[in-house]
């Protein structure tokens, strides 16, 4: 038992800022399924509670410190591009698509605090270093009921290491460099120390590039160069046995150094600066083994500065700024009532605010919530769970979100789990207040608040040619909200069978309403149009997801093979009733012949894949310190826009074709020092126009020296 | 599935009957209506400053069309049942109507070119009552074309059923809104120009094709 009691009592102190010491009376798992799972799987994310991976009624896949070391991955995109089901997509920065939802529909946690600093909904998730995280949580599926607004399709949570992460050793520090293609260097270095009740971890790391070109016919680069530099650290008091304080904070900021082709022939160059911090206090109270009162407060900054002039005669091209805020104080209650119950409330306090140069004034956001769940586990075969949460916004209607799930161990090898939920995604700033003029192509885009007056002010200045709409039907803008269904089965074969096989299945379906979309207002005397935010579409996902892993021993090593594949249907439901009914037509832009539409063309949304597939190997020789692996991940075709005139998704050449990348590395550990080399996309497969961030074949080569010792004392 | 090919014949059929008819204009043969094809017809182009990208501001005067004559009428003649559809920028005007002169009217019909043999019983077209309340309902999405990524492409699909300055039924297809149709236009492209087919049917019956 003291291997168990330490494992779970490792797993919860690691699980994060929102933990403490065990709960003598939490339910935990069957003795058995855990010997056989690792300490990593314990994960918070899901029901803001820590929980064996295993156990949860919801799709969770963890990424473990190990395994991202082992891929050589340096920022989260790296990480999250091989996972099953999760693309990264490229709109004004690189994020993550789940279950078919754009990435402004992904809550991105850092230690169960949200992200900021999105840009047209994207956020990049190349600001984000992984050498400092202990591990990485996605939860598919709405989490609206605990998180709020963005968690439609899921959240990313990332963990961020502790002092003493290494379990009984009192001190830990790690220097890592590296070097691979594109003049691409990182270098990162961390620090764990633990005396009595304190605890300190510290974390830097500085990434840059030189960029790169994938299209020298042109000017300037794809990616222009950059470097950027983190710091984090946190520290954890003890203050008695029942009050623990953790303090964490990060700081993030990047240069870049633009070049590139604004519109044919004129070149741009100019710094874009963004900068990123935040701060994230919590105290954990535990009176008895019954009640644990959280009480956090995070405070979040994000800014972006961008000068770029044309290069011929440095006449300004687009000087802007974005700053945003956002702070939120928040209280939960978990109460352990025997081990059958398990009740968390919280209330909390948004208040975030805007300023920039496409805004007119500081602009602010507030929103009341509170989130209740109660979990019941009437025996060792059920686990059930149900939840909602109130929001209280002041710019839009109050959103309610519940959600309910369940898992049913039908074996010792198959365990059931299902789970519906309602998730939602506010009206963001842009789609609110934003107040944009192109001066570069004549355009106008307006937040729905300010339309009405801006599009008066245009028409006084005699720039409006024609209103299309009425600017007061734009006013009245709800939050999107969908609809989930998650229902599928988890299996373990080692126990019954013997074998080290494991398997899951998800099949999902995702129903979304009040999509906001940009829709023209009105026609500039330029031609150009007037834009704003209205509530549309109707669209829906679903699929089916796959994953299984086996492990088998090979020589004196381990091999570890896994696969995953994701099934994909999506489209808007205005278009599939249009089809059927054959009002759609689609004309051949070269014999300008038009054809009507079959419901079989239909494509669904844009840039969904109905087809993405990943297969891993991993190869360990424990004596040796050596691993190996070979990750492949495919993307199957994808549709990017419209050719034959009906703006759907509909004929061959309106999709880019599918591709696969293999990523190979290998590491060898010699006492305290870890060489690594490998590279990234080893047949160097580009798609300059469609994939920009595609870069092409990558090498690198990597030392890290990391020691841990007991403290001195 | 069956529709598909059966409008690559028909279509196949008349452009075989317009190239064979080109031949033998004199022959006063009773023959299909002619489907005639108009490329690049300028619709007040406006220029683009290479300086700020932007273009420049138009004449705002429409170019009418006569369809029986296959030709572009002087905005003198205005006030004349000789025109029977006008263009500018996206904006199609008909002869008809409180602020128009001759009898046009219109009607967007949604369906393919080739099966619209004849005008449909349940027509009623509309007429450009003012400005802001044409025949020809602007915007994107609302009339013959989608705006997006800013291009103006014409809705695959949309005929417009017309009633001629005189009185005589035609139907008409928009192809293209830049000069040339090319096949991927571009934010740079010429726009303005109208590549568009119709058919006129001078016996005034509502026979179309």
């Amino acid at each position: 038992m003291p291997t168990l009691l330490n494992a779970f009592l490792f797993a919860v102190l690691q699980a994060g800022g929102l933990s403490g010491p065990l709960q003598p009376d939490r339910p935990q798992p069957r003795t058995d399924s855990l010997k056989t799972r690792k300490l990593d799987e314990v994960v918070v994310t899901a029901t803001r509670t820590e929980r064996p991976m295993g156990a949860l009624p919801m799709p969770v896949t963890v990424i473990g410190k190990q395994q991202i070391r082992q891929m050589g991955s340096l920022r989260l995109n790296d990480v999250l591009q091989e996972q099953t089901g999760l693309a990264i997509v490229t709109d004004h920065g690189q994020g993550v698509q789940i279950q078919g939802f754009a990435p402004e529909y992904t809550l991105i946690l850092l230690d169960g605090e949200p992200l900021i600093g999105r840009t047209a909904g994207t956020l990049e998730l190349n600001r984000l270093a992984v050498g400092n995280i202990r591990q990485i949580e996605i939860v598919k599926g709405p989490s609206s009921s605990l998180y709020g607004s963005e968690a439609l399709a899921g959240v990313i949570n990332i963990i961020t290491d502790n002092a003493g992460g290494s379990g009984q050793k009192q001190a830990n520090a790690s220097v890592s460099a590296r070097y691979g293609a594109n003049r691409t260097s990182d270098l990162a270095a961390d620090l764990g120390l633990r005396r009595g009740k304190i605890g300190v971890y510290a974390f830097a790391n500085r990434y840059g590039s030189a960029g790169y070109d994938l299209s020298p016919e042109t000017a300037g680069n794809t990616v222009s160069p950059f470097a950027n530099y983190t710091f984090s650290g946190r520290v954890t008091a003890d203050i008695s046995s029942r009050l623990t304080l953790s303090v964490s904070g990060r700081s993030f900021s990047e240069k870049q150094e633009n070049r590139y082709e604004a519109t044919a022939g004129s070149v741009v160059v100019g710094p874009g600066m963004i900068a990123d911090r935040n701060l994230n206090p919590v105290l954990t109270f535990r009176p008895n083994q019954h009640w644990k009162l959280t009480a956090r407060f995070y405070g979040s900054y994000y800014r972006t500065e961008t000068d770029l002039r044309y290069q011929n005669d440095g006449k300004a091209y687009d000087q802007s700024y974005f700053e945003q805020r956002f702070n939120r104080p928040e209280i939960q209650i978990d109460h352990y009532l025997n081990r059958k119950h398990v009740l968390t409330l919280g209330v909390g306090y948004n208040a975030e605010s805007v300023v920039a140069t496409r805004y007119t004034d500081r602009q602010r956001f507030s929103n009341r919530y509170a989130y209740a769940q109660y979990e019941w586990l009437p025996n060792r075969r059920w686990d059930i769970i149900v939840g909602g949460r109130f929001d209280n916004h002041s710019q839009y209607a109050s959103q309610f979100s519940p959600k309910a799930s369940a898992r049913f161990e039908l074996s010792p090898t198959i365990a059931l789990r299902g789970s519906t939920g309602v998730g939602f995604k506010a009206p963001d700033f842009r789609q609110l207040y934003l107040n944009f003029d192109n001066s570069v192509v004549g355009y106008s885009v307006f937040g729905t608040h300010e339309l009405v007056n801006s599009l008066a002010r245009l028409q006084q200045l005699g720039q409006i040619a024609e209103v299309l709409t009425d600017p007061a039907q734009f006013s009245d803008i709800r939050a999107e909200s969908s609809v989930a269904y998650n229902l599928g089965l988890t299996a373990d074969l080692s126990a019954a069978y013997k074998l080290p096989v494991t398997f899951s299945v998800n099949l999902f379906r995702n129903d979304i309403r009040d999509l906001i979309e940009t829709r023209a207002v009105a026609l500039k005397t330029n031609g150009q149009s007037v834009f704003s935010y209205v509530n549309l579409n109707r669209v829906f996902t679903q699929g089916a997801e796959f994953d299984g892993s086996y492990r088998i021993s090979a020589g004196s090593g381990m091999l570890r093979i896994s696969a995953g594949y994701q099934f994909l249907l999506t489209g808007d439901k205005t278009v599939v009733g249009q089809i059927k009914r054959g009002e759609v037509y689609r004309r051949d832009p070269e014999t300008l012949a038009t054809q009507r539409v079959k419901p079989a063309d239909y494509g669904g949304l844009y840039n969904r894949s109905k087809h993405m597939a990943n297969v891993k190997l991993f190869y360990e020789l424990p004596k040796q310190g050596l691993t190996v692996n070979l990750r492949g991940i495919y993307r199957g075709r994808y549709g990017f826009s419209d050719r034959n005139g009906n703006v759907i998704l509909d004929a061959a050449p309106e999709y880019v074709p599918g591709y696969m990348l293999w990523n190979l590395s290998a590491g060898k550990t010699i006492k305290n020092v870890t060489v690594q080399a490998g590279i990234d996309n080893l047949f160097g497969q580009t798609n300059p126009q469609y994939i920009p961030n595609l870069a092409g074949r990558l090498w690198y080569t990597s030392l890290r020296w990391s020691v841990a010792a007991p403290a001195k004392n | 599935m069956k529709r598909i090919p059966l409008s690559l014949a028909v279509s196949l059929f008349s452009a075989i009957i317009f190239f064979s008819c080109s031949n033998d204009d004199n022959t006063p043969t009773v023959q299909p209506v002619q489907s005639q094809t108009i490329k690049n017809l300028a619709a007040d182009p406006v220029t683009i400053d290479p300086q700020t990208g932007q273009p420049g501001a138009g004449t705002g005067k429409y170019t009418l069309f006569s369809l029986k004559d296959g030709k572009q009428i002087a905005n003198s003649d205005s006030a004349s049942n000789k025109w029977d559809i006008g263009f500018r920028g996206t904006t199609l005007i008909v002869n008809g109507g409180a602020i128009r002169s001759g009898q046009g009217g219109a009607y967007i019909h949604t369906g393919t070119f080739e099966e619209l043999t004849s005008v449909p019983e349940s027509v009623t077209f509309a007429t450009d009552q003012s400005s802001s309340q044409l025949a020809i309902t602007t915007g994107s999405g609302k009339g013959w074309y989608n705006y997006a990524n800013t291009i103006v492409s014409p809705i695959p699909g949309k005929v417009l059923i017309l009633k001629t300055g005189d009185g005589k039924y035609a139907k008409l297809e928009i192809l293209s809104y830049y000069k040339d149709a090319p096949a991927t236009p571009t934010a740079t492209s010429e726009s303005r120009y109208f590549t568009f087919r119709y058919v006129y049917q001078p016996d005034g019956s509502k026979k179309l094709n």
